[in-house]
């Protein structure tokens, strides 16, 4: 057998791949990699849900880590948690740490005190009236003497009002952790608690790493013996990262292996295995080039779900290899392998490659853009494999790939199969019904609710993270409020509205307390109101005079509050941007939240009273904002939910959306009834044994699974139509049955390796689509109209 | 010798008898119990509060009402309404028309003066150890009970508190802060309360 030489054609084709492949490369050296959790995160939900996500990704939350000390004993545990304080806030690299501790909030206090007539509630024009003055002094004289006295003294000259009390008062407020020796402890008193803001941005995962490897050298030093333990996002975000890029080294390279093993037995030849590689390698960079074109970066999670592309797109050469070389034999020796191949077997690559796209195009529009990604790097990826295949194999390899070894072997295993496997019709039929019953009976508890199913992080690290959470912020199941306006005084107006609202409900016991951005920088129209109150020093001093008559605190002493109220009649007026760099901007970043559009949406987390149901205090806190525009109640809890069920129904859509343009697309291409039912029928009944499986195994499917699902059709479409295309040409030949067979084994082994993968995201779509692509080829050749029969089918 | 033997012996016994015979007569264990037996009172109160730097005494008074196991409040009437009432875990301060709610496990200081008070109000012991070393000073009929905290957080603002009482009766608690201020709060049992335990 002469190696025919290159046509005109070939030439073309070769050139114009390496001009592809040589662009998709520069592409790819221009490409951001990102490896955040954003791909995880929905796109462009509601303003309400933007507002959370927001947080998610770049608010404080990105920047919040929580932290429990174990072991030892209780001593240990609190000397641990002071000295690990202590290092952390000397290493510069956090914000805010925080641990119980008092000490922690005297620069806070400091700053307080020294705004305290711009923010103190209490301020209104009777305070500073000798009646409202004697009202105030007398609270302040009813704290001395007791234990709580000794702060009270110490600035009673200054501020005989009480008005830092009063602030304190109010932001301490009755919830917090549980503290025991004047740090935090769990309720069970058996671990220290910390919470700390690392100073690194959220996103900057680079500085988060160093930040973590800060906190467990410091921890190290300060705490040896006993153990730490981490959660918050930017643990997870890091972790996720770490784990993505080690699995997806360790995934293409057992993918690799595991293929090429394969390939070596099938064919005994290298330059079989190098052919074959060809498409699959071409796919991948071409699908980087793709996503990093559309997206602007490829997500780290990508490049994982890019090893799913070798099992399909392996196929294709898979196809070619075998079934050229098969027909170059037993051709009519004019015409080449590629010849014959060209007419026989590329459409219906073609067709099975169109259906495919179809598929992957609905997950294109998806919202979450780790989906989206997936979409668009599959599409491109699939077509430059079958572009490759059919240009580029065909004049390198025009007779296809000339080693025997096991494909014979092979063949007679396929035809085995294709002979025997209808007799089980009956049996798959019947299952395929009782899957239905199944899927129908549990149809509220197919679906997976939650959108931590997304999430890379283990379901460990999750009961961690909820158990500290629980302990530290009273738990994520709390009520939000985002209020949002033009421009920051009308936000902050707003906030005050709101706040006015939450102090009747403080009082009457419905919630426990609230945080509000307004407990530290007022309005402006409240601090003029304030400023407006404070009287000048001769009047100050008169009605003080009048105030402490016959009183146990005589006016003279009194001085520097009279200097104090002067030097706060001619302060600026205290605003978000003044804060920056003072010890409040900590707190202020969590109540604060500028959007990207440039507008600031302020949020007042409401803490539920003692016993009393989420749901409860919403409605309440829903109730008391009656009227107030610009601020939303949100559950985030619920949100999250909500979110991933809009998701989860806008994923069921598209899965549909696509696999109906499948079936069209089928359609078209055969047009005939019974030969498409043939070719539908096999999928329909795969689909619904692997959703069956699940329900049986009461594991509830998510939005990967049923990505799962989708590759399922659009894989199991190739052994269907060819099967179908077999059988209609007459006797079905083992060469094709070869192929098809082999390309079956690298599609359920790839993904088979896919579904041991410790990323949860990318082992939900192995353990559908490994299980379907075998249930597929198998009821495709157990669905087949027998060959005896074919004559009688429409052609 | 054996005289003197016995004679050592005597000495002996009697020490033995009257280290057993004070005991006997009235310690920590004695005084608990005999708190325990109350179940409920009412009292007025009159506090005298001395905080140097001031130019006078402070005074405040009203009542104290006080139900097993759990529930205390503490109503100043003068020289402004005020109100302290404490029930489980749950503390609620009102002044005017402010109310104010905490947990007492989220304020450990807080927690060790409300034992303080409801502890001896109640006879629980083990809770009065967990926060203080306590000591008991005199008889059944008049007992002064010295409590100092343990923990070095409450002790850097609390030197020590003394009650005296008589009987099931706490008749004055005095406050003694680690500034020197101090407070001394007298207590008058109202009728129900002292009918019962009357008779010294």
């Amino acid at each position: 057998m002469t190696r025919a030489p290159l046509g005109r054609s070939g030439w073309i084709g070769l050139v114009l791949w390496l001009v592809g492949v040589a662009l998709c490369g520069w592409q790819i050296a221009h490409t951001r990699f990102s490896t955040d959790l954003s791909a995880f995160l929905p796109a462009a939900p509601d303003a309400r849900q933007r507002v959370l996500i927001d947080q998610l990704k770049s608010g404080v939350a990105a920047r919040t880590l929580l932290i429990g000390i174990d072991g030892g004993t209780r001593e240990q545990r609190a000397a641990a948690s002071r000295a690990l304080a202590q290092r952390l806030n000397a290493s510069g690299a956090f914000d805010q740490v925080l641990n119980g501790e008092h000490d922690a909030l005297a620069a806070v206090g400091r700053w307080v005190f020294e705004h305290r007539y711009a923010i103190s509630p209490a301020i209104d024009e009777r305070r500073f009236r000798a009646d409202g003055l004697r009202e105030a002094i007398d609270d302040t004289l009813s704290l001395l003497g007791t234990p709580g006295g000794a702060a009270v003294k110490a600035i009673l000259d200054r501020d005989p009002t009480g008005e830092t009390m009063r602030i304190a008062e109010v932001a301490v407020g009755g919830g917090g952790p549980h503290s025991d020796d004047g740090i935090w402890v769990s309720r069970d008193g058996t671990r220290a608690l910390l919470m700390v803001q690392s100073h690194a941005d959220g996103s900057d995962l680079d500085a988060q790493a160093r930040t973590l490897s800060v906190l467990r050298d410091a921890f190290a030093a300060a705490a040896p013996g006993l153990s730490l333990r981490m959660s918050g996002a930017p643990l997870f975000a890091v972790d996720s990262r770490a784990q993505i890029q080690s699995e997806t080294r360790w995934l293409a390279l057992a993918g690799s292996v595991v293929m090429g093993g394969l390939l070596l037995l099938a064919f005994a030849s290298l330059g079989a295995l190098a052919a074959a590689a060809l498409p699959v390698a071409t796919g991948v960079v071409a699908g980087i080039a793709a996503v990093s074109l559309v997206n602007g970066s490829v997500h780290g999670m990508t490049l994982g779900f890019g090893t799913t592309l070798i099992g399909e797109a392996v196929d294709y050469a898979i196809y070619y290899l075998i079934q050229a070389h098969g027909q170059a034999h037993s051709g009519d020796g004019v015409r080449a392998g590629w010849q014959h191949w060209l007419r026989s077997g590329w459409p219906t690559v073609r067709l099975g490659l169109l259906t495919s796209v179809c598929g992957f195009a609905a997950l294109a529009f998806s919202g979450f853009p780790g989906l989206a990604q997936l979409g668009v790097f599959s599409i491109a990826g699939l077509i430059a494999a079958a572009l490759t295949t059919r240009y580029v194999l065909t004049a390198l390899l025009p007779q296809g790939a000339r080693g025997v070894g096991f494909r014979h072997r092979l063949g007679r295993w396929a035809a085995a199969i294709v002979h025997h496997a209808p007799r089980a019709r009956h049996l798959m039929s019947t299952l395929a019904l009782a899957a239905i019953a199944l899927i129908v009976w549990r149809h509220d508890r197919l679906w997976q609710t939650e959108l931590s199913s997304l999430s890379p992080v283990s379901p460990q690290a999750l009961a961690l993270d909820a158990e500290l959470r629980a302990e530290l912020l009273a738990g994520d199941d709390r009520t939000l409020i985002a209020v949002r306006g033009g421009g920051d005084e009308a936000v902050l107006r707003a906030v005050e509205a709101v706040g006015a609202r939450l102090d009747a409900l403080a009082q009457q016991g419905r919630i426990a307390g609230y945080e509000a951005v307004t407990r530290w920088v007022p309005s402006a129209a409240t601090q003029a109101r304030r400023r407006a109150a404070l009287p000048d020093s001769p009047t100050l001093q008169r009605e003080l005079e009048r105030a402490t008559a016959g009183g146990s605190l005589s006016a003279t002493r009194l001085q520097p509050f009279v200097q104090d109220v002067q030097r706060a009649r001619e302060a600026p007026t205290v605003t978000p941007a003044s804060l920056a760099g003072t010890a409040v901007a900590p707190l202020l970043a969590a109540l604060w939240v500028p959007s990207g559009d440039g507008s600031t949406t302020a949020l007042v987390p409401v803490f539920p009273a003692t016993g009393a149901s989420a749901e409860s205090t919403q409605a309440a806190v829903r109730e008391a904002l009656r009227g107030i525009d610009g601020a939303q109640t949100l559950n985030i809890g619920d949100e999250l939910r909500g979110l991933y069920q809009h998701y989860l129904g806008e994923a069921q859509t598209q899965a549909l959306l696509g696999a109906l343009a499948v079936v069209v697309l089928i359609a078209l291409w055969l047009r005939s009834l019974p030969r498409l039912l043939a070719v539908c029928k096999p999928l329909a009944v795969a689909v619904l044994l692997v959703m069956g499986g699940f329900a049986a195994l009461q594991a509830p499917l998510g939005i990967l699974h049923l990505v799962g699902l989708l590759l399922v059709v659009a894989v199991g479409s190739n052994y269907a139509l060819y099967l179908d295309m077999l059988h209609a040409q007459g006797s079905p030949d083992d060469d094709t049955l070869a192929s098809l067979l082999l390309a079956n084994l690298t599609t359920v082994l790839s993904f088979g390796l896919i579904a041991a993968s410790g990323i949860p995201a990318l082992s939900a779509i192995g353990r559908v689509v490994a299980p379907g692509a075998l249930l597929a080829l198998w009821l495709s050749a157990a669905y087949a109209t027998p060959p005896q029969g074919a004559s009688s089918t429409s052609h | 010798m054996p005289a003197l033997d016995r004679r050592q012996l005597c000495v002996a016994m009697l020490a033995l008898a009257g280290v057993r015979s004070a005991h006997a007569a009235f310690g920590f264990d004695e005084l608990m119990a005999t708190l325990a037996q109350r179940r409920s009172g009412e009292a007025r109160f009159d506090e005298e509060r001395f905080v140097s730097g001031l130019d006078q005494t402070l005074r405040s008074s009203g009542t104290l009402s006080f139900s097993a196991p759990d529930r205390l409040v503490r109503q100043t009437l003068k020289p402004r309404s005020e109100s302290f009432i404490v029930e489980g875990n749950q503390l609620t301060l009102q002044r005017g028309d402010r109310v104010r709610r905490l947990a007492l496990d989220n304020v450990p200081e807080l927690a060790a003066m409300v034992t303080a008070l409801r502890g001896t109000l109640s006879g629980d012991g083990s809770a009065l150890r967990r926060y203080f070393n306590a000591t008991v000073e005199g008889a059944a009929a008049r007992w002064t009970l010295t409590l100092v905290p343990v923990d070095f957080r409450l002790l850097s603002t609390v030197r020590l508190l003394r009650i005296d009482g008589m009987h099931a009766d706490v008749r004055v608690v005095e406050l003694q802060l680690a500034d020197g201020d101090r407070s001394v709060t007298t207590i008058e049992p109202l009728a129900p309360a002292k009918a019962r335990t009357a008779t010294p």
